[in-house]
Protein backbone atom coordinates (compact mmCIF):
# COMPACT_ATOMS: atom_id res chain seq x y z
CA UNK A 1 0.00 0.00 0.00
CA UNK A 2 2.49 2.47 1.02
CA UNK A 3 5.01 1.43 -1.71
CA UNK A 4 2.04 2.55 -4.38
CA UNK A 5 1.82 5.50 -3.63
CA UNK A 6 5.40 6.08 -2.74
CA UNK A 7 6.17 8.37 -5.78
CA UNK A 8 2.72 10.80 -5.66
CA UNK A 9 3.32 11.11 -1.89
CA UNK A 10 7.47 12.48 -2.62
CA UNK A 11 5.92 14.77 -5.55
CA UNK A 12 3.39 16.33 -3.27
CA UNK A 13 6.29 17.03 -0.30
CA UNK A 14 8.39 18.60 -3.15
CA UNK A 15 5.70 20.79 -4.52
CA UNK A 16 4.63 21.62 -0.59
CA UNK A 17 8.58 22.85 0.12
CA UNK A 18 8.59 24.82 -3.31
CA UNK A 19 5.25 26.11 -2.29
CA UNK A 20 6.55 27.73 0.60
CA UNK A 21 10.04 28.45 -0.22
CA UNK A 22 7.66 30.47 -3.18
CA UNK A 23 5.53 32.10 -0.16
CA UNK A 24 8.96 32.98 2.22
CA UNK A 25 10.50 34.80 -1.69
CA UNK A 26 7.09 36.92 -1.59
CA UNK A 27 7.32 37.60 1.82
CA UNK A 28 10.89 38.62 1.82
CA UNK A 29 12.34 36.53 4.25
CA UNK A 30 12.81 33.36 2.59
CA UNK A 31 15.68 35.22 0.37
CA UNK A 32 17.72 35.84 3.49
CA UNK A 33 17.47 32.37 4.79
CA UNK A 34 18.25 30.88 1.30
CA UNK A 35 21.26 32.97 1.45
CA UNK A 36 22.36 32.20 4.63
CA UNK A 37 21.98 28.74 3.87
CA UNK A 38 23.78 29.05 1.15
CA UNK A 39 26.45 30.72 2.49
CA UNK A 40 26.84 27.93 5.09
CA UNK A 41 27.33 25.50 2.38
CA UNK A 42 29.68 27.42 0.80
CA UNK A 43 31.53 27.75 3.99
CA UNK A 44 31.73 24.33 4.57
CA UNK A 45 32.70 23.53 1.11
CA UNK A 46 35.75 25.77 1.79
CA UNK A 47 36.51 24.34 4.63
CA UNK A 48 36.83 20.68 3.23
CA UNK A 49 39.45 19.12 1.60
CA UNK A 50 38.20 18.77 -1.67
CA UNK A 51 38.45 23.09 -1.76
CA UNK A 52 42.00 23.33 -0.82
CA UNK A 53 43.43 20.41 -2.61
CA UNK A 54 46.37 20.62 -4.56
CA UNK A 55 47.65 18.57 -7.15
CA UNK A 56 50.73 17.87 -4.82
CA UNK A 57 48.61 16.78 -2.00
CA UNK A 58 47.47 13.86 -4.41
CA UNK A 59 51.19 12.97 -5.22
CA UNK A 60 52.10 12.82 -1.53
CA UNK A 61 48.99 10.61 -0.59
CA UNK A 62 49.91 8.31 -3.69
CA UNK A 63 53.34 8.35 -2.07
CA UNK A 64 51.79 7.53 1.45
CA UNK A 65 50.19 4.62 -0.14
CA UNK A 66 52.75 3.13 -1.51
CA UNK A 67 54.51 3.50 1.20
CA UNK A 68 52.12 1.20 3.04
CA UNK A 69 51.99 -0.57 0.27
CA UNK A 70 55.72 -1.66 0.33
CA UNK A 71 55.54 -2.11 4.19
CA UNK A 72 52.25 -5.09 3.79
CA UNK A 73 52.88 -6.26 0.56
CA UNK A 74 56.77 -6.83 1.00
CA UNK A 75 57.24 -6.79 4.35
CA UNK A 76 59.89 -3.99 4.13
CA UNK A 77 60.43 -2.33 7.50
CA UNK A 78 56.92 -2.31 8.53
CA UNK A 79 57.65 -0.72 11.38
CA UNK A 80 58.47 2.37 10.16
CA UNK A 81 56.96 2.55 6.68
CA UNK A 82 53.09 2.28 8.14
CA UNK A 83 53.43 5.09 10.83
CA UNK A 84 55.60 6.92 8.17
CA UNK A 85 52.78 6.14 5.37
CA UNK A 86 49.57 6.97 7.11
CA UNK A 87 51.81 10.31 8.48
CA UNK A 88 52.04 11.30 4.79
CA UNK A 89 48.40 11.14 4.38
CA UNK A 90 47.89 12.85 7.42
CA UNK A 91 49.67 15.64 6.75
CA UNK A 92 48.47 15.91 3.50
CA UNK A 93 45.19 16.14 3.64
CA UNK A 94 43.98 19.81 2.63
CA UNK A 95 42.69 21.97 4.78
CA UNK A 96 42.32 26.01 5.40
CA UNK A 97 45.39 27.55 7.83
CA UNK A 98 44.69 29.36 10.75
CA UNK A 99 42.49 26.47 12.57
CA UNK A 100 45.27 25.03 14.85
CA UNK A 101 45.42 21.73 12.50
CA UNK A 102 48.09 21.22 10.77
CA UNK A 103 51.39 20.26 11.90
CA UNK A 104 53.45 23.33 11.40
CA UNK A 105 50.68 25.39 13.11
CA UNK A 106 51.50 26.47 16.72
CA UNK A 107 49.12 25.13 19.13
CA UNK A 108 47.59 22.14 17.47
CA UNK A 109 47.99 18.74 18.79
CA UNK A 110 50.35 17.66 15.65
CA UNK A 111 52.47 20.25 16.18
CA UNK A 112 53.19 19.44 20.03
CA UNK A 113 54.31 15.72 19.18
CA UNK A 114 56.66 16.77 16.54
CA UNK A 115 58.19 18.88 18.89
CA UNK A 116 60.14 15.77 19.63
CA UNK A 117 61.29 15.93 16.20
CA UNK A 118 62.01 19.39 15.90
CA UNK A 119 64.13 19.50 19.41
CA UNK A 120 65.87 15.97 18.55
CA UNK A 121 64.06 14.18 21.41
CA UNK A 122 62.67 11.26 19.77
CA UNK A 123 66.35 9.85 18.10
CA UNK A 124 68.16 9.65 21.68
CA UNK A 125 65.42 7.77 22.70
CA UNK A 126 65.12 5.32 20.08
CA UNK A 127 68.64 4.91 20.23
CA UNK A 128 68.55 4.10 24.33
CA UNK A 129 66.08 1.05 23.29
CA UNK A 130 68.13 0.30 20.38
CA UNK A 131 71.41 0.06 23.16
CA UNK A 132 69.08 -2.01 25.04
CA UNK A 133 68.00 -4.46 21.88
CA UNK A 134 71.68 -4.96 20.26
CA UNK A 135 73.86 -7.84 21.62
CA UNK A 136 77.84 -6.39 20.86
CA UNK A 137 79.42 -9.37 20.96
CA UNK A 138 80.36 -10.50 17.67
CA UNK A 139 81.66 -7.21 17.62
CA UNK A 140 83.40 -7.83 20.82
CA UNK A 141 84.80 -11.30 19.69
CA UNK A 142 86.46 -9.85 16.94
CA UNK A 143 86.74 -5.91 17.18
CA UNK A 144 88.91 -5.50 13.89
CA UNK A 145 85.58 -5.68 12.07
CA UNK A 146 84.70 -2.46 13.20
CA UNK A 147 86.82 -0.84 10.86
CA UNK A 148 84.40 -1.77 8.23
CA UNK A 149 81.54 0.80 10.24
CA UNK A 150 84.15 3.27 9.60
CA UNK A 151 84.65 2.40 5.91
CA UNK A 152 81.25 2.43 5.04
CA UNK A 153 80.70 6.49 6.50
CA UNK A 154 82.23 6.94 3.25
CA UNK A 155 79.08 7.26 1.61
CA UNK A 156 78.53 10.17 4.04
CA UNK A 157 81.63 12.57 3.49
CA UNK A 158 81.27 11.56 -0.42
CA UNK A 159 77.26 12.91 -0.05
CA UNK A 160 78.36 16.21 2.12
CA UNK A 161 80.53 17.10 -0.88
CA UNK A 162 78.31 16.18 -3.56
CA UNK A 163 75.51 18.42 -1.82
CA UNK A 164 78.29 20.96 -2.13
CA UNK A 165 78.59 20.90 -5.01
CA UNK A 166 74.99 21.14 -5.92
CA UNK A 167 74.71 24.31 -4.07
CA UNK A 168 73.31 23.47 -0.68
CA UNK A 169 74.65 25.12 2.02
CA UNK A 170 77.22 23.68 4.11
CA UNK A 171 75.03 23.17 7.13
CA UNK A 172 72.40 21.60 4.86
CA UNK A 173 74.93 19.36 3.19
CA UNK A 174 75.67 18.23 6.31
CA UNK A 175 72.42 17.49 7.05
CA UNK A 176 71.58 15.68 3.62
CA UNK A 177 75.01 13.78 3.83
CA UNK A 178 73.91 11.46 7.04
CA UNK A 179 71.53 10.02 5.25
CA UNK A 180 74.64 7.70 3.84
CA UNK A 181 74.98 6.56 7.65
CA UNK A 182 71.56 4.46 6.69
CA UNK A 183 70.50 5.32 10.38
CA UNK A 184 67.09 6.95 10.77
CA UNK A 185 67.35 8.90 14.07
CA UNK A 186 70.82 9.86 13.24
CA UNK A 187 69.32 11.69 9.98
CA UNK A 188 66.80 13.09 12.06
CA UNK A 189 68.74 14.59 14.81
CA UNK A 190 71.28 16.00 12.30
CA UNK A 191 68.67 17.70 10.35
CA UNK A 192 67.15 18.99 13.36
CA UNK A 193 69.93 20.89 14.69
CA UNK A 194 71.50 21.61 10.96
CA UNK A 195 68.78 22.19 8.63
CA UNK A 196 65.33 22.13 10.24
CA UNK A 197 64.01 23.27 6.74
CA UNK A 198 65.02 19.86 4.99
CA UNK A 199 64.20 17.53 8.03
CA UNK A 200 60.75 15.97 6.42
CA UNK A 201 62.88 15.18 3.06
CA UNK A 202 65.73 13.68 5.03
CA UNK A 203 64.06 11.64 6.96
CA UNK A 204 61.86 9.82 4.18
CA UNK A 205 65.12 9.92 2.28
CA UNK A 206 66.73 8.16 4.69
CA UNK A 207 64.14 6.04 5.72
CA UNK A 208 62.56 4.80 2.40
CA UNK A 209 66.50 3.61 1.34
CA UNK A 210 66.53 2.22 4.72
CA UNK A 211 63.74 -0.31 3.71
CA UNK A 212 65.47 -0.54 0.08
CA UNK A 213 68.14 -2.40 1.69
CA UNK A 214 67.54 -5.41 0.26
CA UNK A 215 66.78 -4.01 -3.08
CA UNK A 216 69.60 -1.62 -3.19
CA UNK A 217 72.67 -3.66 -1.79
CA UNK A 218 72.35 -7.11 -3.74
CA UNK A 219 73.68 -6.09 -7.01
CA UNK A 220 76.46 -3.94 -5.59
CA UNK A 221 77.62 -7.09 -3.48
CA UNK A 222 77.58 -9.09 -6.99
CA UNK A 223 79.13 -5.88 -9.03
CA UNK A 224 82.23 -5.71 -6.35
CA UNK A 225 83.18 -9.14 -5.08
CA UNK A 226 84.07 -12.04 -7.21
CA UNK A 227 82.41 -15.25 -6.81
CA UNK A 228 85.06 -16.99 -4.95
CA UNK A 229 85.64 -14.28 -2.53
CA UNK A 230 81.49 -14.23 -1.63
CA UNK A 231 82.39 -18.31 -0.51
CA UNK A 232 84.32 -17.44 1.52
CA UNK A 233 83.85 -19.13 5.35
CA UNK A 234 84.77 -17.25 8.45
CA UNK A 235 85.73 -18.89 11.81
CA UNK A 236 83.23 -18.98 14.36
CA UNK A 237 83.49 -15.99 16.69
CA UNK A 238 84.75 -16.79 20.30
CA UNK A 239 82.80 -16.66 23.25
CA UNK A 240 82.56 -13.42 24.70
CA UNK A 241 82.99 -12.80 28.83
CA UNK A 242 80.28 -10.80 31.04
CA UNK A 243 83.01 -8.60 31.82
CA UNK A 244 83.90 -7.76 28.12
CA UNK A 245 79.76 -7.36 27.51
CA UNK A 246 79.85 -5.14 30.64
CA UNK A 247 82.87 -2.94 29.74
CA UNK A 248 82.06 -2.24 26.15
CA UNK A 249 79.29 0.15 26.67
CA UNK A 250 81.33 1.77 29.66
CA UNK A 251 84.79 1.99 27.90
CA UNK A 252 82.82 2.96 24.07
CA UNK A 253 80.68 5.76 25.91
CA UNK A 254 83.67 7.43 27.44
CA UNK A 255 86.20 6.73 24.33
CA UNK A 256 83.85 7.78 21.44
CA UNK A 257 82.20 10.99 23.29
CA UNK A 258 85.62 12.17 24.66
CA UNK A 259 86.52 12.08 20.53
CA UNK A 260 83.15 13.40 19.52
CA UNK A 261 81.28 15.26 22.01
CA UNK A 262 78.50 16.24 19.59
CA UNK A 263 77.58 13.05 19.41
CA UNK A 264 76.87 12.54 22.99
CA UNK A 265 72.77 12.51 23.15
CA UNK A 266 72.58 9.42 20.80
CA UNK A 267 76.45 7.72 21.46
CA UNK A 268 75.32 8.28 25.74
CA UNK A 269 71.64 6.59 25.11
CA UNK A 270 73.04 3.89 23.01
CA UNK A 271 75.68 2.70 25.41
CA UNK A 272 73.68 3.47 28.21
CA UNK A 273 70.88 0.95 26.73
CA UNK A 274 73.24 -1.31 25.93
CA UNK A 275 74.68 -1.51 30.01
CA UNK A 276 70.79 -1.94 31.11
CA UNK A 277 70.45 -5.03 29.69
CA UNK A 278 74.47 -6.02 29.56
CA UNK A 279 74.81 -5.43 33.33
CA UNK A 280 72.42 -8.29 34.27
CA UNK A 281 70.73 -6.53 37.34
CA UNK A 282 68.03 -3.76 34.95
CA UNK A 283 66.52 -6.04 33.18
CA UNK A 284 63.07 -4.11 34.10
CA UNK A 285 64.74 -0.99 32.44
CA UNK A 286 66.09 -2.73 29.47
CA UNK A 287 62.97 -4.50 29.11
CA UNK A 288 60.83 -0.98 28.80
CA UNK A 289 63.57 0.65 26.60
CA UNK A 290 63.56 -1.96 24.26
CA UNK A 291 60.08 -2.76 24.15
CA UNK A 292 57.25 -0.42 25.36
CA UNK A 293 59.80 3.02 25.42
CA UNK A 294 60.78 2.20 21.80
CA UNK A 295 57.33 1.46 20.46
CA UNK A 296 56.11 4.44 21.63
CA UNK A 297 58.64 6.38 20.30
CA UNK A 298 58.91 5.19 16.75
CA UNK A 299 54.52 5.43 16.72
CA UNK A 300 55.83 9.07 17.37
CA UNK A 301 58.29 9.61 15.40
CA UNK A 302 56.95 7.62 12.48
CA UNK A 303 53.96 9.69 12.32
CA UNK A 304 55.42 13.25 12.80
CA UNK A 305 58.07 12.60 10.23
CA UNK A 306 55.32 11.25 7.73
CA UNK A 307 53.15 14.50 8.41
CA UNK A 308 55.92 16.88 8.28
CA UNK A 309 56.08 16.31 4.52
CA UNK A 310 53.10 19.15 3.54
CA UNK A 311 52.85 19.25 -0.03
CA UNK A 312 51.50 22.67 0.40
CA UNK A 313 53.18 25.32 3.08
CA UNK A 314 52.62 28.79 2.22
CA UNK A 315 55.01 30.81 4.90
CA UNK A 316 56.06 34.18 4.48
CA UNK A 317 59.15 34.86 2.89
CA UNK A 318 61.51 36.88 5.88
CA UNK A 319 63.75 38.73 3.06
CA UNK A 320 61.02 39.90 0.71
CA UNK A 321 58.08 39.20 2.66
CA UNK A 322 56.50 37.27 -0.08
CA UNK A 323 54.16 34.86 0.63
CA UNK A 324 55.66 31.31 -0.83
CA UNK A 325 54.63 27.89 -1.13
CA UNK A 326 58.15 25.99 1.12
CA UNK A 327 55.68 22.58 0.55
CA UNK A 328 57.47 19.11 0.75
CA UNK A 329 57.16 18.52 -3.11
CA UNK A 330 60.23 20.61 -4.29
CA UNK A 331 63.71 20.76 -6.38
CA UNK A 332 65.34 20.90 -3.35
CA UNK A 333 63.37 17.41 -1.80
CA UNK A 334 64.65 16.09 -4.63
CA UNK A 335 68.29 16.49 -5.38
CA UNK A 336 68.14 15.08 -1.57
CA UNK A 337 66.81 11.66 -2.61
CA UNK A 338 68.92 11.75 -5.82
CA UNK A 339 71.74 12.36 -3.22
CA UNK A 340 70.14 9.86 -0.79
CA UNK A 341 70.36 7.14 -3.57
CA UNK A 342 73.92 7.66 -4.90
CA UNK A 343 75.31 8.10 -0.77
CA UNK A 344 73.81 4.65 0.30
CA UNK A 345 75.73 3.27 -3.04
CA UNK A 346 78.58 4.68 -2.25
CA UNK A 347 78.33 3.99 1.50
CA UNK A 348 77.75 0.23 0.68
CA UNK A 349 80.49 0.58 -2.29
CA UNK A 350 82.74 1.89 0.43
CA UNK A 351 82.03 -1.12 2.98
CA UNK A 352 82.78 -3.92 0.11
CA UNK A 353 86.05 -2.68 -1.08
CA UNK A 354 87.35 -2.29 2.22
CA UNK A 355 86.71 -5.45 3.14
CA UNK A 356 88.61 -6.85 0.45
CA UNK A 357 91.57 -4.71 1.02
CA UNK A 358 91.42 -5.79 4.37
CA UNK A 359 91.50 -9.51 3.19
CA UNK A 360 95.08 -8.18 1.10
CA UNK A 361 96.38 -8.09 4.78
CA UNK A 362 94.68 -10.91 6.26
CA UNK A 363 96.00 -14.98 6.19
CA UNK A 364 94.75 -17.96 6.51
CA UNK A 365 91.64 -18.51 8.62
CA UNK A 366 91.56 -15.42 9.43
CA UNK A 367 90.44 -13.80 5.76
CA UNK A 368 86.84 -12.29 6.09
CA UNK A 369 83.92 -12.37 3.68
CA UNK A 370 83.98 -9.11 1.97
CA UNK A 371 80.20 -9.16 1.45
CA UNK A 372 80.06 -8.19 5.32
CA UNK A 373 81.33 -4.95 3.88
CA UNK A 374 78.14 -3.97 2.79
CA UNK A 375 76.72 -4.24 6.82
CA UNK A 376 78.93 -1.16 7.95
CA UNK A 377 76.35 1.01 6.59
CA UNK A 378 74.46 0.30 9.90
CA UNK A 379 70.50 -0.12 9.13
CA UNK A 380 70.48 -2.60 11.62
CA UNK A 381 69.56 -5.78 11.35
CA UNK A 382 69.06 -5.50 7.64
CA UNK A 383 71.73 -5.10 5.65
CA UNK A 384 72.83 -7.94 8.24
CA UNK A 385 70.29 -9.78 6.66
CA UNK A 386 71.35 -9.10 3.38
CA UNK A 387 74.64 -10.08 3.53
CA UNK A 388 73.18 -13.64 5.29
CA UNK A 389 71.02 -14.00 2.22
CA UNK A 390 73.72 -13.25 -0.40
CA UNK A 391 75.77 -15.20 1.48
CA UNK A 392 73.53 -18.44 1.47
CA UNK A 393 72.62 -17.74 -2.46
CA UNK A 394 76.92 -18.69 -2.87
CA UNK A 395 76.92 -21.42 -0.47
CA UNK A 396 74.36 -22.67 0.97
CA UNK A 397 76.55 -23.95 4.43
CA UNK A 398 77.69 -20.35 4.70
CA UNK A 399 76.01 -18.49 7.62
CA UNK A 400 77.58 -14.73 7.73
CA UNK A 401 74.84 -13.08 9.65
CA UNK A 402 76.18 -13.13 13.43
CA UNK A 403 79.87 -11.72 11.44
CA UNK A 404 77.68 -9.22 9.30
CA UNK A 405 75.75 -8.28 12.99
CA UNK A 406 79.55 -6.67 13.52
CA UNK A 407 80.22 -3.72 11.00
CA UNK A 408 76.33 -3.60 11.15
CA UNK A 409 76.39 -2.26 14.71
CA UNK A 410 79.84 -0.62 14.62
CA UNK A 411 78.07 1.26 11.19
CA UNK A 412 75.69 2.72 14.35
CA UNK A 413 78.61 3.83 16.17
CA UNK A 414 80.09 5.36 13.20
CA UNK A 415 77.63 6.95 11.89
CA UNK A 416 76.51 8.76 15.32
CA UNK A 417 80.10 9.91 15.80
CA UNK A 418 79.67 11.37 12.22
CA UNK A 419 77.22 13.05 12.79
CA UNK A 420 78.97 14.44 16.07
CA UNK A 421 81.41 15.95 13.93
CA UNK A 422 79.44 17.14 11.70
CA UNK A 423 77.84 19.34 14.53
CA UNK A 424 81.06 20.49 15.48
CA UNK A 425 82.16 21.38 12.24
CA UNK A 426 79.03 22.91 11.25
CA UNK A 427 76.74 24.37 14.27
CA UNK B 1 80.69 21.84 -12.71
CA UNK B 2 84.22 23.29 -11.36
CA UNK B 3 85.15 21.25 -8.52
CA UNK B 4 88.18 23.42 -7.85
CA UNK B 5 85.15 25.63 -6.99
CA UNK B 6 83.93 24.10 -3.81
CA UNK B 7 85.52 25.57 -0.39
CA UNK B 8 88.04 24.94 1.50
CA UNK B 9 85.95 24.08 4.06
CA UNK B 10 83.69 21.46 1.89
CA UNK B 11 87.45 19.76 1.27
CA UNK B 12 88.76 20.15 5.11
CA UNK B 13 85.24 18.02 6.77
CA UNK B 14 84.74 15.44 3.93
CA UNK B 15 88.50 14.50 4.33
CA UNK B 16 89.40 15.40 8.16
CA UNK B 17 85.64 13.96 9.03
CA UNK B 18 86.19 10.74 7.61
CA UNK B 19 89.80 10.14 9.23
CA UNK B 20 88.31 11.38 12.39
CA UNK B 21 86.03 8.37 12.11
CA UNK B 22 88.18 6.25 11.15
CA UNK B 23 90.48 7.31 13.96
CA UNK B 24 87.32 6.93 16.43
CA UNK B 25 86.57 3.71 15.71
CA UNK B 26 90.27 2.20 15.28
CA UNK B 27 91.05 3.02 18.55
CA UNK B 28 88.15 1.08 19.78
CA UNK B 29 89.44 -1.56 17.47
CA UNK B 30 92.79 -0.98 19.63
CA UNK B 31 91.79 -0.89 23.00
CA UNK B 32 88.95 -4.13 22.71
CA UNK B 33 91.90 -5.80 21.09
CA UNK B 34 93.61 -5.23 24.19
CA UNK B 35 91.24 -5.88 26.65
CA UNK B 36 90.80 -9.73 26.07
CA UNK B 37 94.13 -9.82 26.44
CA UNK B 38 94.06 -8.29 30.18
CA UNK B 39 91.35 -10.37 31.23
CA UNK B 40 93.26 -13.52 30.07
CA UNK B 41 96.01 -12.49 32.01
CA UNK B 42 94.70 -11.81 35.01
CA UNK B 43 92.59 -15.32 34.49
CA UNK B 44 96.10 -16.79 34.03
CA UNK B 45 97.64 -15.35 36.84
CA UNK B 46 94.67 -16.46 38.67
CA UNK B 47 94.78 -19.80 37.60
CA UNK B 48 98.47 -20.11 38.41
CA UNK B 49 97.70 -19.33 42.16
CA UNK B 50 95.25 -22.33 42.59
CA UNK B 51 97.28 -24.61 40.52
CA UNK B 52 100.45 -24.00 41.84
CA UNK B 53 100.22 -27.52 43.68
CA UNK B 54 97.66 -29.51 41.59
CA UNK B 55 99.10 -29.40 37.44
CA UNK B 56 100.44 -27.15 35.09
CA UNK B 57 97.95 -24.01 34.07
CA UNK B 58 95.82 -24.67 30.72
CA UNK B 59 97.18 -23.83 27.58
CA UNK B 60 96.35 -20.39 25.85
CA UNK B 61 94.07 -22.96 22.88
CA UNK B 62 92.13 -24.35 25.94
CA UNK B 63 91.35 -20.93 27.58
CA UNK B 64 89.75 -19.77 24.39
CA UNK B 65 86.28 -20.94 23.43
CA UNK B 66 83.80 -20.48 20.72
CA UNK B 67 80.76 -19.98 20.91
CA UNK B 68 80.30 -23.91 19.19
CA UNK B 69 81.93 -25.42 21.97
CA UNK B 70 80.19 -23.05 24.51
CA UNK B 71 76.55 -24.44 22.69
CA UNK B 72 77.98 -28.14 23.09
CA UNK B 73 79.39 -28.09 26.66
CA UNK B 74 75.28 -26.61 26.96
CA UNK B 75 73.93 -29.54 25.35
CA UNK B 76 75.75 -32.19 27.08
CA UNK B 77 74.92 -30.28 30.75
CA UNK B 78 71.53 -30.38 29.77
CA UNK B 79 71.00 -33.46 28.42
CA UNK B 80 72.76 -34.92 31.66
CA UNK B 81 70.80 -33.28 34.02
CA UNK B 82 67.59 -34.57 31.90
CA UNK B 83 68.65 -38.11 32.38
CA UNK B 84 69.15 -37.64 36.42
CA UNK B 85 66.12 -39.07 37.92
CA UNK B 86 64.75 -37.39 41.23
CA UNK B 87 65.52 -39.58 44.71
CA UNK B 88 62.37 -41.64 44.65
CA UNK B 89 60.41 -43.81 48.38
CA UNK B 90 60.15 -46.88 45.69
CA UNK B 91 57.16 -47.43 47.81
CA UNK B 92 54.25 -47.53 45.88
CA UNK B 93 50.64 -47.23 47.43
CA UNK B 94 47.28 -46.45 47.15
CA UNK B 95 46.36 -43.22 48.66
CA UNK B 96 43.65 -44.49 52.31
CA UNK B 97 40.64 -42.48 51.66
CA UNK B 98 39.09 -41.46 54.60
CA UNK B 99 35.53 -40.35 54.93
CA UNK B 100 34.58 -38.45 58.20
CA UNK B 101 31.43 -39.21 59.90
CA UNK B 102 28.71 -36.17 59.11
CA UNK B 103 25.02 -36.47 59.69
CA UNK B 104 24.66 -34.75 56.19
CA UNK B 105 25.82 -37.38 54.54
CA UNK B 106 24.92 -40.39 56.90
CA UNK B 107 23.27 -43.64 55.78
CA UNK B 108 21.20 -43.94 58.39
CA UNK B 109 19.18 -41.08 57.61
CA UNK B 110 18.59 -42.05 54.12
CA UNK B 111 15.99 -41.38 52.12
CA UNK B 112 15.67 -45.37 51.52
CA UNK B 113 15.43 -45.43 55.32
CA UNK B 114 12.13 -43.74 55.52
CA UNK B 115 9.22 -46.48 56.40
CA UNK B 116 7.18 -45.16 53.71
CA UNK B 117 4.20 -47.04 53.45
CA UNK B 118 4.63 -48.93 49.99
Amino acid sequence: MLQKYKLPFLLFVLLFMGAGFNAFASAGVGTDIFEKALEGVEKFWNFTGFANAHFTNFIMIAVGLFFIFLAIRYDYEPLLLIPIGIGILIGNIPFPPGNKIGLYEEGSVLNYLYFGVQQGIYPPLIFLGIGAMTDFSSLISNPKLMILGAAAQVGIFATFWGASILGFAPAESGAIAIIGGADGPTAIFLSSKLAPHLMGAIAIAAYSYMALVPVIQPPIMRLLIPMEERKIKMKPPRAVSKLEKILFPIVGLLLTTFISPSALPLLGMLFFGNLLKESGVTERLADTARNSLINIVTILLGVTVGASTQAVRIVMDPNTGEMINKGFLSPDSMKIFALGAISFVVATAGGLIFARIMNLFLKGDKKINPLIGAAGVSAVPDSARVVQAEGLKCDPTNHLLMHAMAPNVSGVIGSAVAAGIMLAFLM
Amino acid sequence: MNLLAISSETWTITILGWLIVFAALLFLVGIFLLIPKIIKLATKRALHKKTRHVGSVPAEDEMMLTGEMNAAISMALYLYFDEIHDDESNIITIKEVKRRYSPWSSKLYGMNNMNFPR
